[in-house]
């Protein structure tokens, strides 16, 4: 601390009367009071309230009846559609996530060279992502129509038949991950952020020792911006278990459940069959699966994530 | 880099960028079609995927066709306009207190704030909408409106890593001329904060005007509803004597996509001045 400011905090808390300390954990509550007010009534309360609710039978009218585990119970052992839900979710997620992270790995690779056009197909592929998923799914719906939609139509071009898509239980998991890569734009513009943050002096020096392109991506960028790819691995995953949008616009988990979804699957409990304390137990086996799958991809990044302060050390 | 072997690598670069960009933008290309139909080729549902058609004054009827596209963009701007004002001041001010002030707490409420950003929304939409249906705000704008006050976590983390960037001797140097706390804030912190105040205006703005889960829980009526519930029920209520007005749907479609594409065009300088896409790398 400098001495001219230590000269100033006197100054001023004795002109108040107030120790400079107290009036300044006083200002620090009032500066953060708009996040506890929020926290306590929007989080907090719902996030007990929500524990406990998982533990009853509640229709939302009536008084709420105390089942213990039985939810749970259900859930796992009753409840053949919660499995059903569960391995769609996981069938999304598992495919979407990884393969929107390569395609936006290979193209943010083509897209942090220096050439001319660069921000228009820069901007052309990031567009897509800035969609509101409302209106994205509107349009994917009529891309995938099955006798005339465009998207058959091509298809049709080279002599394949499509197929029914939304309507075919085997495709509709796939025409929702289409979606999600259609808007692949955004996960580009993070990785070629981070290309673009890699030190040019490592290219140089590897370029001199006469490493070639895929040599230059696989010893340089791509350790370097793996901390990067990893966030995107994390957040995608979240972000993918709790897909609610694009299932309930584009088939509102049809046909026959095949594509419903853990959350759609929340929703349609709570406030279609007002089965209120079974949602909140299958929101908070949603909650531990994010949990252990995030976990589980941190403690596995030790042996692939590359953090630049490690050579430091 | 300009020898002979990159040409082949160039070429090779421009034709996957293109097939990648063609593929990408076609969706879009489709919807602008869509929305310049005349209603005689939407009532036979004879769309061509390139334009045909250039009925521009589907943009004007669209507010004059008996269609509730109107109201719809009304609500969206009611819900978006006070959540744009109120999360960015209210977030700047939170951020402010955890970068710059010392008290009691603040670590563990630090931690606290980092950790809400885990939870799920969809633990907590339960005993929410029981909160909403208890106070009677069921079929009313407040649910989306009211949280959307309180300054968010995600935004708090953001705006408090920009601020731990100013440097302190400003603050010191504004109290030694005798400001008090709120007024170094108002007057030093937040002029510096532009950058990272216009992308969480920009946040804010983007994921409340597209947002379709919240006006799905709490809005019955039609006229109540913003434009991105409005448009899925206006696409979904097809039966077999009437087909849904696709060229005004899509018209709805371009006004809900158009406004998200302008804000970040304007606002790109700023997302990366705020350190968001850098930022990402500091969550190790």
């Amino acid at each position: 601390m400098s001495i001219s400011a230590s000269i100033g905090r006197r100054h001023r808390g004795s002109r108040r009367g107030m120790k400079r300390s107290t009036r300044e954990t006083l200002f620090f509550y009032v500066c953060i009071s708009p996040w506890i007010i929020g926290f306590v009534v929007f989080t907090a309360v719902p996030m007990f309230s929500s524990l406990y609710l998982s533990f009853t039978d509640w229709d939302s009218f009536q008084k709420p009846n105390w089942v213990g585990l039985g939810n749970y119970a259900k859930a796992l052992t009753a409840d053949p559609l919660f499995w059903k839900v569960l391995r769609n979710t996981f069938y999304y997620a598992i495919v979407s996530v990884p393969v929107s992270l390569l395609i936006a790995l290979y193209l943010s690779n083509l897209l942090s060279h220096d050439f001319r056009g660069k921000r228009i197909y820069r901007t052309i592929i990031y567009l897509p992502s800035l969609v509101p998923l409302v209106a994205a799914g509107l349009i994917f719906k009529w891309l995938l129509k099955p006798e005339d939609g465009p998207v058959n139509a091509l298809l049709g071009l080279f002599g394949i038949k499509g197929p029914a898509w939304l309507l075919d239980a085997n495709w509709v998991i796939p025409a929702i991950i289409l979606l999600s890569i259609w808007q692949v734009g955004g996960g580009t513009i993070l990785l070629i952020s981070a290309i673009n943050g890699v030190p040019k002096e490592l290219y140089e020096a590897a370029e001199i020792d006469g490493a070639g392109h895929y040599r230059l991506f696989w010893s340089i960028t791509f350790p370097m911006i793996t901390p990067i790819l990893f966030f995107n691995l994390v957040t995608g995953i979240i972000g993918a278990f709790q897909v609610f949008d694009q299932v309930y616009i584009l088939t509102q988990g049809g046909p026959d459940n095949a594509s419903q979804m853990m959350v759609p699957y929340i929703y349609t409990s709570a406030f279609k069959d007002f089965h209120m304390g079974y949602a909140s137990a299958l929101a908070w086996i949603l909650f531990v699966i994010i949990m252990v799958i995030s976990a589980a991809v941190l403690k596995s990044s030790d042996a692939w994530v590359f953090y630049e302060s490690e050579v430091k050390k | 880099m300009n020898t002979r072997s990159d040409f082949g690598g160039k070429a090779r670069r421009y034709a996957i960028l293109t097939v990648v960009s063609a593929i990408l933008c076609a969706p879009l290309v489709f919807v602008v079609s869509i929305a310049l139909s005349s209603d005689a080729t939407t009532k036979a549902m004879k769309f061509t995927f390139l334009p045909g058609e250039w009925h521009w004054e589907n943009f004007i009827q669209v507010f004059s066709s008996g269609l509730p596209i109107g109201r719809f963009i009304l609500n969206s701007l009611i819900i978006v306009i006070p959540a744009c004002i109120f999360m960015t001041f209210s977030s700047a001010l939170v951020a402010y207190g955890f970068a710059r002030l010392h008290a009691p707490g603040k670590n563990i409420l630090f931690i606290l704030v980092l950790s809400t950003m885990m939870i799920p929304g969809q633990v907590l939409m339960i005993p929410q909408f029981i909160l909403f249906r208890t106070l009677g705000w069921i079929n009313t704008l407040l649910p989306m409106i009211v949280p959307n006050l309180f300054a968010n976590a995600y935004n708090v983390f953001l705006m408090r890593q920009f601020i731990t960037r100013i440097p302190t001797e400003l603050d010191e140097a504004a109290e030694i001329d005798g400001l008090g706390y709120f007024r170094i804030f108002t007057r030093i912190i937040l002029p510096m904060m532009v950058p990272v105040l216009a992308a969480v205006c920009v946040f804010t703005f983007s994921s409340n005007w597209g947002s379709f889960f919240g006006p799905l829980l709490y809005i019955n009526d039609e006229d109540k509803m913003p434009l991105a519930l409005g448009l899925q029920v206006l696409s979904s209520q097809s039966s077999s004597v009437q087909t849904p007005p696709w060229n005004m749907i899509m018209v709805g479609a371009l006004i809900l996509i158009l406004p998200v594409l302008i804000v970040y065009y304007f606002a790109q300088r700023y997302l990366y001045e705020s350190g968001m896409f850098a930022g990402s790398a500091g969550i190790k």
